[in-house]
């Protein structure tokens, strides 16, 4: 009888929970609970309240802040919504920046966001290193002073070595209260960055060591409580999910329409289409989703999609090292012959657009870049003639259908893919499978997981594999994915090396330079010197790799990336439009920006 | 020897084999884990881009994992890392970089236990009992029935089963949760809403996990009593007149004797955690922590989770050992009784 009655007791509680559902929740006011995921990292109870620790409970837009977000821009990386930074102005060389904040902001607690804040965050991100805040002095677009000019303003200074994207590095700074962080940085800090930047031999190195050395402090560091400049604060974690409540001192705290966040954590993609499915998000980041699975999510009551421009492109890219892929006429052929339409319906058809043709650019940044230079690009429309062609040009031949490298020996073309990126294995099956009804004997190579697969890549063992490109909108970014280390130029403090093929790391083995436009060109400083070109010589550049990429084909363009992105109107409204300007963001700076407004009944 | 001499020496002889082979274990995983292939700050930057992260911001979230990695000779490392495990530290975690290995897998541990400790109870004493019945009934429908149903959930991976339940319980009828061990919105600690909540979001794992692992009880558990109640003493005991429950004691506790290692060896298991169940329903336990450790190429986590792994199963095949001996008189007497 007793054991029943406990049996009674169990059942009732976990039906009194299970009726409760998800909307259970105590302290939600109006604006009710909205509910997410963070497409960048999954949740991890574990991990400190520090937006230092790549894994730490801090979710940007929402109890993380930044000087400022930035827009979506096709060409322009230095172009930003406000945040803490209220507004900012700098010199044409990036030379100066001065940065003015939010006169209103304060933390969760209550005290203003200062300058010194700001300062410390700096100094914090010294010990973490790169971008805008590497000690190497001969790094470029290294911040090199930090001045508090008064408790709203402050002013930093590039260092000799100059960047186009100081601007951006800086603006994306993460700024920590200092009266929680400061004292990780000990008293003489600023004199030892000091030495560090400008000094040489082994008291600089000392100086370097002393800096770097505070990184694993920095990372370890656990608030007891958030300390939030965000429109929201954590209110608890647990290894399914974090919650965060309103922060009542944000800057812009009237446009916040939720009371709560729940950002759910996943462990695969599985997780987020079951979460869609049952219509508990109001929003996920982009995805990757199979047809069926789509078609199920579009029957959810509220259920939509927005989408817009992704600065990521995937390809196929060759090891040159090795034979045939060496001969330019061979990646012409392969290029010819696939049907990139019909490999982007199988592979990504909601999140990609088939490539118009091989530029190493993004279509829609490349149209900017490129105007009307973008339409004399060679198309590699699917053309079996001019593959056959090309294959002739080889030295190929042709033996019962089937084609042979020259010296007669079958010709076996291996692509490798990591067997857990659904899309990719879609598509390298699609390419096979086009390849082998034009006499190419293909075949599809799966590595267990990504790192590995990288890593084999990088060591060059494969022929062909995957490899993302275009990642703009910096133009240093988007060629250095085919014209930096893994083509064999490699830049450290500002100088530049070439590396033999198949070594440290160069695995797509192309000439050091190739002709363009009656003249030989190294495409690795071209790449380099996008760094820090004027806007007219940047363009200029990518008007002259583009072209060294299109007709030497390092890599075949297949898609290009659409942002889309899941939202549900049942709850919510107010989000953003197609292609607009803030889609790469999260929904929390969505909210920030005023989006997302309770739905009324 | 005075039988507490006896078993002072038998414990003191399985704890030495016990130390002996967690020290082998320890050092096999140590040089097998460095040899897997692939650099975890390039693995975790690529996928960053995947995931559409900026290269800045990816170069930004990754840069300072370098200070994690292992340094050293690989020798220099084992010796290092043999000092710190006998002070009882792991190191430092490369995934979740600034916190302690054991810290981790005693997070992980504590979300493992509820699911597959109760799953492995309630299939076991599920499996045996409707074991008897099969063999006892064996000739009936009843019986066919109950071996049936185990025959075919013993073959049914326990990845399908969990997708399954997940597809009708959580997406097509969607009473119970999918993912996540307990509801964030309940404040952690005795209060019935919380344990609600883990109850609620234990469900599913334990459902799961039970009628995985039912089949192979309910199989081991008939095929041992059909054995058994062919025994002379089953048939002395019926003509002696005994009582039919006193005959089914006889008949219960020799039949369960060699499930009894099993079972023992399964609550072992449990620091394994149970990978798929765990990565299906976003359950935090020391399976998915393990998977993690793998594709993230974290070796201290990895080392520290296979090396929990082991010492649950040695601690788990002592204590069964010890415990044999006092369930089986003839153990107990040198296999004489």
């Amino acid at each position: 009888m007793k054991r029943l009655a406990t049996m009674a007791a169990l059942a009732s509680i976990v039906t009194a929970s299970a009726c409760g559902g998800a909307g259970q929740v105590d302290g939600a006011g109006p604006g009710g609970i909205f509910t997410t995921i963070d497409g960048s990292k999954q949740i991890n109870a574990s991990a400190p309240i520090n937006p230092f620790n790549p894994v730490g409970s801090v979710f940007a837009g929402y109890n993380g802040m930044e000087l400022a977000w930035p827009k979506n821009d096709p060409t322009d990386p230095n172009v930003f919504y406000p945040a803490i930074a209220r507004s900012w102005t700098e010199t044409p060389d990036q030379s100066q920046v001065v940065i003015h904040l939010q006169p209103n902001a304060r933390w969760s607690d209550g005290r203003p966001v200062t300058s010194e804040d700001v300062k410390v965050s700096i100094g914090l991100a010294y010990t973490q290193g790169g971008t805008a805040y590497a000690l190497d002095p001969a790094a470029a677009g290294a911040a090199a002073d930090v001045r508090i000019v008064d408790p709203a303003t402050v002013e930093i200074t590039q260092g000799a070595n100059k960047s186009s994207m100081f601007l951006s590095n800086l603006l994306s700074t993460v700024v920590v209260p200092a009266h929680v962080y400061g004292r990780l940085l000990p008293g003489n800090f600023w004199q030892t960055l000091k030495v560090a930047q400008y000094s040489s031999g082994p008291a600089a190195d000392r100086a370097r060591a002393s800096i770097t050395g505070l990184a694993d402090k920095v990372i370890a560091f656990a608030p007891k409580q958030d300390v939030s400049a965000g429109p929201f604060v954590l209110e608890r974690v647990n290894p399914g999910a974090a919650l965060l409540k309103r922060n009542p001192y944000f800057y812009n705290n009237k446009v916040i329409g939720p009371d709560k966040v729940k950002v759910l954590n996943y462990t695969g993609n599985e997780q987020i289409w079951n979460y869609l499915i049952s219509g508990q998000l109001d929003n996920a980041p982009f995805t990757s989703v199979p047809a069926a699975v789509m078609d199920r999510i579009r029957q959810v009551s509220g259920s939509g999609v927005i989408s817009g421009y992704s600065p990521v492109v995937t390809s196929l890219a060759f090891n040159q090292a090795h034979k045939p892929y060496d001969n330019v006429h061979v990646r012409r052929a392969l290029a010819y012959l696939i049907d990139r339409r019909q490999v982007t319906r199988i592979a990504s058809p909601e999140g990609g657009t088939p490539a118009v043709t091989t530029s190493g650019i993004h279509a829609r940044a490349a149209k900017a870049w490129l105007g009307g230079g973008f339409d004399a690009l060679n198309p590699y429309r699917l053309d079996p003639a001019k593959a056959a062609a090309e294959l002739k040009a080889a030295g190929m031949t042709r033996r019962g259908g089937r084609w042979a490298l020259p010296d007669g020996k079958p010709w076996k073309v291996e692509i490798h893919v990591p067997a857990s990126f659904s899309d990719w294995v879609s598509a390298a099956k699609s390419i096979t499978s086009q390849l082998g009804d034009h006499g190419i004997d293909a075949s599809v190579v799966t590595t267990a997981d990504y790192t590995l697969y990288l890593s084999e890549l990088a060591q060059g063992k494969y022929d062909i594999g995957f490899w993302l490109i275009g990642l703009g909108p910096s133009p240093y970014n988007i060629y250095q994915r085919i014209y930096g280390q893994a083509n064999g130029w490699q830049l450290f403090g500002g100088r530049l090396k070439h590396v033999a093929p198949g070594t440290e790391g160069n695995w797509m083995g192309g000439p050091q330079t190739v002709q363009a436009g009656g003249a030989r060109v190294d495409p690795g400083q071209l790449t380099g010197d996008l760094n820090f070109a004027s806007p007219a010589r940047q363009k200029q550049i990518i008007g002259t790799l583009a072209e060294v990429t299109n007709q030497q084909l390092p890599v075949v363009q297949l898609w290009d990336y659409v942002n889309t992105q899941f939202v549900n109107t049942s709850r919510y409204t107010g989000f953003p439009p197609n292609d607009s300007e803030a889609l790469r963001l999260s929904s929390g700076v969505w909210m920030q920006l005023g989006m997302i407004r309770k739905r009324q009944a | 020897m005075t039988r507490g001499a006896a078993i002072t020496r038998r414990v003191a002889g399985h704890l030495a084999r016990g130390v002996v082979m967690i020290w082998v274990v320890a050092t096999v995983s140590f040089f097998i884990i460095r040899e897997i292939p692939g650099d975890p700050v390039q693995g975790m930057y690529e996928s960053l881009l995947q995931k559409g992260m900026s290269p800045q911001q990816a170069e930004r979230a990754t840069a300072v994992l370098y200070g994690f990695l292992p340094k050293g000779t690989l020798w220099d490392q084992y010796v290092g890392y043999m000092g710190s495990l006998l002070h009882g530290d792991l190191g430092q975690s490369l995934s979740t970089p600034g916190v302690q290995v054991t810290h981790l897998i005693g997070a992980a541990a504590s979300w493992t236990v509820l699911p597959v400790l109760a799953g492995t109870l309630l299939s076991f004493l599920l499996g045996v009992t409707m074991g008897v019945y099969a063999a006892i009934r064996r000739s009936g429908k009843l019986g066919d029935l109950l071996a049936l149903s185990g025959s075919l959930l013993h073959g049914i991976p326990v990845y399908v089963i969990g997708l399954l339940l997940t597809a009708i319980f959580a997406t097509l009828w969607p009473i119970l949760p999918s993912g996540g061990p307990v509801d964030v919105d309940y404040v952690p600690g005795l209060n019935p809403g919380y344990i609600g909540s883990l109850l609620y979001h234990a469900v599913l794992p334990v459902v799961t996990y039970t009628l995985a692992s039912y089949g192979g009880w309910i199989l081991a558990m008939k095929s041992n009593v059909v054995a058994v109640l062919g025994d002379d003493f089953i048939l002395a005991a019926e003509l002696r007149g005994l009582k039919r429950g006193i005959v089914f004691r006889y008949l219960a506790r020799n039949a369960i004797l060699p499930l009894f290692t099993i079972l023992a060896l399964s609550i072992g298991m449990l620091f394994g955690g149970s990978i798929f169940i765990e990565e299906i329903f976003n359950y935090p336990g020391l399976g998915l922590l393990l998977v993690n450790s793998i594709s993230s190429r974290d070796y201290a986590l990895m080392g520290g989770t296979f090396l929990i792994i082991t010492v649950g199963i040695v601690v788990a095949n002592i204590v069964a050992d010890l415990l044999y001996t006092v369930i089986d008189p003839r153990v107990r007497s040198g296999g004489t009784a």
